[in-house]
């Protein structure tokens, strides 16, 4: 299900939404920004939930089927979709069973999802006689989700799903996002001003500023933009995709193929094959010009120079490239003066930190 | 400003107590008025809770109208729609040969009119408190207009209903002004209870009249304990309903 906008929305006179998009039919595309940046807006009037004024003009079509026009309006409950709220919105009169029963009679699709696999992904299966008021926030999304996969939605949407949630309680959801995101075909749109939810789990990425689209591309290209790490000091950091190669039992490391070259990382929750995201701040990665022997530091890429950042701090941040993803560092001017470092030029990174994206799920 | 403005107190002979038939017509009175409530109230409480056209703004205030009302100025004017000469009289006439006033068809209509806030404003208020949120999550489940509001609205104001319900009830057995202005005093057809003892005490027959008046009393106390237990349970359900989510 491809589904396409274009939207030209007025909401009191300072603010215009004012985006045409697409958004892919496989994976999640994350819409990321700032509060008051229109992601949410959009979202909701993809979903149906708003549908603008008469002066508006606002035209969404999900392949050849229209959902809004001038003179068409399908409303929320045709066009098939699920959306994850972020406060969850289940129903307070009904148990978690009677809430996922009430998707179930409602299906919008004949949906293959075995409910019993949907449970076991959520971790579901003790939640299932409880009432609404006895779930944690955590959990209560982990219905709410589940509620929406039971729908047969063709496209899901969430809007800041982990928004409501406690931050301990946050990174024990997020894994359960990428096991459905590793699981399922359905494409999904998220919501988030969170970058580190984004890096989590976007396919493609949308960055939304004062109701317009600033970007868009593959999130693991436009992560390691330097647009958008220069804002962000210390916190600047890239996502990079690796598969795992194998397991060294003896070190408790395992070998993850970047690119063709090799990061060490403790990953033995996962089985060789599996592809996972590893986050790499940008202030833990240095340049040298050749390669270094004797090194503590396992992790050493050969890259090439792409750009640098311009500004006039005392720190400037570095683009890196092997093959087809790209490494930030960050380095003093200083060092970026006396090595006279040039773009296209080969180097070598050392990366100091590794850290997985994503920790696996206590089932 | 007695009843001897309507047709007198019928003293006839019947084997059943008049005050058991007053009891009687009270509370089909009642009953036949609330079940009309349900049907018409529901649909403009809801309405007045959601709509944000100017059109709420002349409407509510008109609902709230019999509050502050004096009874007697909503039945005078009732008994000149009522009247044969008006067009509603007189269409209510050809429809039916017979006319409104003083008649028990005639009371329903004054009486769902006067009680008309008492149902509409305790479920507006309930209705009010549906998240459009919850609407939505119902709607993108796949959940149609109808389909909303009887599996989630209704249930979620479950308790809203029972209070306009009960208000409305109790306060269509409590009427006495309207009635004495468009149903008169007709033993067997529109003598209701606040009437009946009205005539008690201009007859000085006080120990009927106490009768009935502690009955009046203890079942008005017993149906606001009924609504205001349900409103303390209400209010601390769904503060503990908004702490959990």
């Amino acid at each position: 299900m491809e589904i396409s906008a274009d939207i030209h929305l007025t909401r009191h006179p300072d603010f215009v939404l004012d985006v045409e998009m697409t958004v892919q039919p496989q994976g999640i595309t994350a819409l990321y920004g700032s509060s008051g940046s229109g992601k949410s807006t959009l979202l909701r009037l993809l979903a149906g939930l708003e549908r603008g004024t008469r002066k508006d003009r606002i035209e969404i079509t999900s392949g050849k089927t229209v959902w809004q026009s001038e003179q068409i309006f399908v409303p929320p409950e045709r066009r098939g979709i699920g959306f994850v709220f972020q406060q969850q919105q289940l129903f307070p009169h009904l148990s978690v069973q009677g809430n996922l029963d009430f998707a179930l009679s409602r299906q919008h699709t004949e949906q293959n999802l075995e409910v019993n696999q949907v449970y076991d992904w959520l971790n579901l299966h003790s939640l299932l006689d409880k009432e609404i008021s006895q779930l944690s926030g955590g959990e209560a999304q982990r219905v709410a989700i589940a509620r929406v996969l039971l729908n047969g939605a063709k496209c899901i949407f969430m809007d800041e799903p982990l928004g409501s949630i406690d931050s301990p309680s946050r990174s024990r959801i997020l894994p359960y996002l990428d096991r459905l995101h590793r699981n399922l075909q359905i494409p999904m749109v998220y919501v988030s001003h969170s970058y580190e939810e984004i890096t989590y789990l976007a396919d493609h990425l949308f960055v939304l500023d004062n109701g317009k689209i600033t970007s868009q591309g593959s999130m693991l290209e436009l992560c390691s933009s330097i647009e958008l790490n220069s804002g962000e000091g210390d916190a600047a950091a890239v996502v990079i995709q690796c598969t795992v190669a194998k397991h060294d039992l003896d070190y408790r490391l395992s070998e993850l193929d970047f690119e063709g070259a090799n990061i060490f990382v403790n990953a033995e929750q996962y089985q060789v094959g599996d592809s996972l995201r590893v986050r790499i701040p940008a202030k833990d990665v240095s340049i040298t010009t050749t390669r270094p022997g004797n090194s503590s530091i396992l992790n050493i890429l050969e890259v090439q120079i792409v750009s640098f950042e311009e500004n006039s701090g005392p720190s400037v941040l570095v683009r890196l490239r092997r093959n087809k993803q790209f490494v930030l560092a960050r380095i003093t001017k200083k060092s970026l003066n006396l090595l006279d470092l040039q773009p296209g030029q080969t180097v070598y990174a050392q990366i100091k930190s590794v850290a997985l994206l994503m920790e696996s799920i206590d089932d | 400003m007695t009843a001897t403005a309507c047709p007198g107190p019928g003293r006839t002979s019947e084997v059943i107590d008049p005050d058991l038939v007053s009891l009687t017509i009270t509370l089909k009175l009642a009953a036949v008025t609330t079940f009309i409530l349900f049907l018409i109230g529901t649909p403009l409480a809801w309405w007045l809770a959601r709509t944000r056209h100017v059109a709420g703004f002349l409407v509510e205030p008109l609902v709230a109208l019999p509050i502050v009302l004096p009874p007697t100025v909503l039945g005078f004017y009732l008994l000149i729609l009522f009247s044969p000469n008006s067009g509603f009289g007189k269409a209510w006439a050809s429809l039916t040969g017979s006319t409104l006033a003083f008649t028990f068809e005639g009371l329903v209509i004054g009486s769902v009119i006067y009680s008309l806030p008492f149902y509409v404003q305790p479920l507006q208020v309930a209705f009010s408190g549906v998240k459009q949120d919850l609407l939505d999550a119902a709607a993108t489940l796949g959940a149609g207009p109808v389909d909303r509001f009887i599996n989630i609205v209704a249930p979620v104001c479950r308790s809203g209903f029972v209070v306009a319900g009960t208000l409305a009830f109790a306060h269509t057995v409590g009427e006495f002004g309207i009635v004495l202005m468009i149903g008169g005093n007709i033993s067997g057809e529109t003598r209701v209870l606040s009437i009946a003892l009205f005539d008690h005490v201009e007859t000085l027959e006080y120990g009927r009249a106490h009768l009935m008046a502690a009955g009046l009393l203890v079942f008005s106390f017993t149906l606001l304990l009924i609504v205001y237990t349900l409103n303390r349970w209400q209010t601390g359900r769904s503060s503990s309903l908004g702490s959990g989510s």
